[in-house]
């Protein structure tokens, strides 16, 4: 359920970042939110599930935007480990350093990429502009928190079953004596 | 016991003093009533009458009239308050539902503009065309393109032109059975081939990415100025000729180098793009295979 639940909020997300934050085409203050669920799923989920959850996330991502097919998956995956790495090898958990470090590691992932496909896809992307990205990554910043806290709670309500599978579960030995 | 007979002859006394005075007064009135029935006189009784009574009738009738004004101040304003608040509650709420209205039937106003807009230019092709709304952009900042609601099932192919009233917006770029991404014609990597219409000099223009086009293969020796307008050349097939593309806005003449550096205006609003036209090529499919080796 875990999976099913963040695929359908990845969805979500894209769907809403492509339609009701986009007014038009040329619209500077878009919130890459999908990046947020990247940085999530970095910190919070195990690597299996979050990988099941990011595969249909870039696929969709590709598919509705960009001419150049896989470079979100690219960013999505980069973003991911990196994030991974980083957020194993720091010493301190707290949330007050996990979100700068999102913006921040979304500027860089950008970055990267965008040079990236700069030297195997020449003509085919808008030139880099710093500005325009600091306030992109800015944004995915402020949106952190918020969406976060929403995260939290599907993963909250995703732990809960409406069947009591454990319940029903037929267990083979004394539970008493397990217990003991 | 004689005290007893003294009470009896008083008590008779009495009863007799009330009879005779209310005999003399009934015959007073009767007198009064017959003269008064009789002359139908204002007589000085009844001017006596009127000078007791008028004093008070005076200070009775100013008193009324205080206590209206008084009622009409303070207690009929309340309840005038609270009428006038019920229907002042009515006629904002009726404001409300008619403002929506309103806003309904300017919005369906503006839509009917813009697509008897975009009708008459359809009806102006020669070519057949598919209407498509625009359901999607893209959120990237690296690319330019849009999804809409046609694809293959409508007859759109991959490289159709897709305009809109204004004029070029760009190309069909990816397709599936019924969504098609439009590539912009601000997009870099987007390539059109255009000529000035004044001129005739032909050039290619490429997207830069923000709301200005770049004409490239400009030759030096060819003239141009601020306000040519540019159009579609139609070579390659892939444009029909003379479609509006932009204006040009301005030109950079290098001391060095072969090319003009122009940049053009669009003649597209790309900040309000909603319904477009794909205009189907009836010659696109020999086109396709000739390409193929």
């Amino acid at each position: 359920m875990i999976v099913v639940n963040f695929i359908f909020v990845g969805l979500l997300l894209v769907i809403m970042q492509t339609t009701v934050c986009m007014p038009s085409p040329v619209w500077l203050l878009a919130p890459d939110c999908y990046y947020v669920l990247v940085a999530y799923l970095a910190y919070r989920l195990d690597l299996l599930r979050s990988l099941i959850v990011l595969f249909p996330l870039v696929c969709m991502l590709d598919v509705l935007s960009g001419t150049v097919l896989g470079m979100y998956a690219i960013l999505c995956f980069s973003g991911y480990f990196l994030l991974r790495l980083i957020s194993g090898k720091l010493p301190v958990n707290e949330s007050l350093y996990q979100i700068p470090l999102v913006g921040s590691s979304y500027l860089v992932v950008s970055w990267g990429v965008y040079l990236f496909l700069r030297f195997f896809e020449p003509g085919e992307l808008i030139s880099w502009s710093w500005w325009r990205m600091i306030v992109r990554a800015l944004l995915v910043t402020v949106l952190t928190y918020p969406l976060f806290y929403l995260f939290d709670l599907v993963l909250k309500y995703s732990h809960r079953s409406f069947f009591p599978w454990n319940r029903l579960r037929l267990r083979t030995d004394n539970r008493r004596r397990r217990q003991d | 016991m004689r005290k007893k007979n003294i009470r009896k002859r008083s008590s008779r006394f009495g009863l007799f003093r009330i009879v005779i005075l209310a005999g003399f007064l009934l015959t007073l009135a009767l007198i009064f009533l017959v003269s008064t029935l009789g002359s139908q006189k204002f007589g000085p009784l009844h001017k006596l009458v009127l000078e007791a009574v008028g004093p008070l009738q005076k200070v009775v009738t100013i008193a009324s009239s205080y206590i209206g004004g008084f009622k009409s101040e303070y207690l009929d304003i309340l309840q005038d308050t609270l009428r006038l608040r019920e229907e002042n509650k009515r006629l904002v709420q009726q404001l409300q539902e008619n403002e929506a209205i309103l806003n309904k039937s300017r919005e369906a106003l503006a839509t009917n503009a813009s697509l008897r807009k975009l009708l008459e230019f359809k009806n102006g092709l020669a070519q057949p065309v598919i209407a498509a709304t625009i359901i999607g952009k893209d959120p990237s900042a690296w690319f330019r393109s849009v999804i809409i609601n046609q694809g293959s099932n409508s007859g759109i192919m991959k490289g159709n032109p897709v305009v809109n009233s204004d004029g070029v917006v760009g190309q069909i770029f990816t397709i599936s059975p019924n969504y098609s991404k439009v590539l912009l014609a601000i997009a870099p990597s987007s390539a059109i081939d255009v000529l000035l219409q004044k001129s005739r000099v032909r050039g290619i223009l490429k997207g830069t990415g923000t709301l200005t086009y770049r004409l490239e293969y400009i030759l030096k020796t060819a003239e141009v100025e601020e306000g040519d307008h540019v159009v579609t050349a139609g070579y390659g097939g892939m444009f029909p000729t003379g479609l509006p593309v932009g204006v040009v806005s301005k030109v950079i003449k290098k001391p060095r180098g072969m090319f003009h550096e122009i940049e053009v205006s669009p003649a597209v609003d790309y900040q309000k793009l909603e319904n477009l036209l794909i205009i189907e090529q009836q010659n696109f499919t020999e086109l396709k295979q000739m390409e193929r080796p």
